[in-house]
């Protein structure tokens, strides 16, 4: 996954790209490929959760979320995705 | 039941709460409304994902293309100056309504974004909670030119 965070008067712009096909059942028979999805994504700042989402899998391939919360440069930003099989998955950068 | 076996299993319940880790501090809206990401359409699913119809006009703004030529990635803006708890979003364009509910902690601010597939053109509805307990809701009719659900 993809992460930037950037701070703007104290204000944190976090642009996340994750990695994930969305395929719902529909689109899985269609295609005939497994299903596969994100069920949950959480972002961390400094350890306290400020942002998170239960998914499905009518969002885009390889999920974009933008999202702004207060914060600082330096402060540590972790993402944490989940998939319909239970797959984690993470990544972290500092604030910018 | 023995009043000294009852306590001993309140007992275990509180201890196996409080080893939950952090990120499940939240809901996990798929778990508690599993009913909402089944719904074929807006309507039953923010029934099932809020429990009311109840929702007040004009607060929330969504950012969305009047025609996407993709479908396969159609970017929805959310913008609202209340302070919000739960922004959820709904098409009416694919098999199931529900896309995603977002939960907002407090210091975030109601300016989101993320990107959707719609195989076809539809109505886009956003439904938010508001930390003051009220729902507020947003329509907006997106036009498809190519379907982006995999055929």
């Amino acid at each position: 996954m993809k992460i930037k965070a950037k701070e703007k008067k104290g204000l944190v712009e976090v642009k996340i790209l994750l990695d994930s096909p969305m395929v719902g059942k529909e689109e899985a028979e269609t295609r005939k490929v497994e299903v596969d999805f994100l069920t949950h994504v959480t972002a961390k700042i400094n350890g306290k959760v400020i942002w998170e989402a239960s998914t499905g899998p009518f969002l885009s391939k390889n999920p974009y979320f933008m999202f702004n919360v207060e914060g600082k440069k330096g402060d540590e930003l972790v993402i944490e995705t989940i998939n319909d099989k239970g797959v984690v998955d993470s990544d972290k950068d500092q604030v910018k | 039941m023995q009043r000294r076996k009852f306590l001993s299993l309140g007992a275990t319940a509180v201890a196996v709460a409080s080893v939950l880790p952090v990120s499940l501090s939240a809901t996990d809206f798929r778990a508690t409304a599993p009913k909402a990401w089944e719904a074929p359409s807006s309507k039953e699913a923010i029934e099932a994902l809020f429990g009311s119809s109840e929702m007040i006009d004009g607060q929330i703004e969504i950012k969305a293309p009047k025609l996407a030529e993709n479908g396969g990635a159609v970017p929805i803006g959310i913008k609202s100056k209340l302070d919000l708890a739960v922004v959820a979003l709904f098409q009416d364009a694919n098999p199931r309504s529900a896309v995603v509910v977002m939960e907002l902690a407090e210091g975030t601010v109601a300016d989101l974004m993320t990107k959707i597939k719609m195989r076809k053109t539809a109505n886009v509805t956003v439904v938010a909670k508001g930390r003051d307990g009220k729902l507020y809701s947003a329509v907006q009719k997106v036009e498809v030119s190519i379907g982006g659900c995999g055929g």
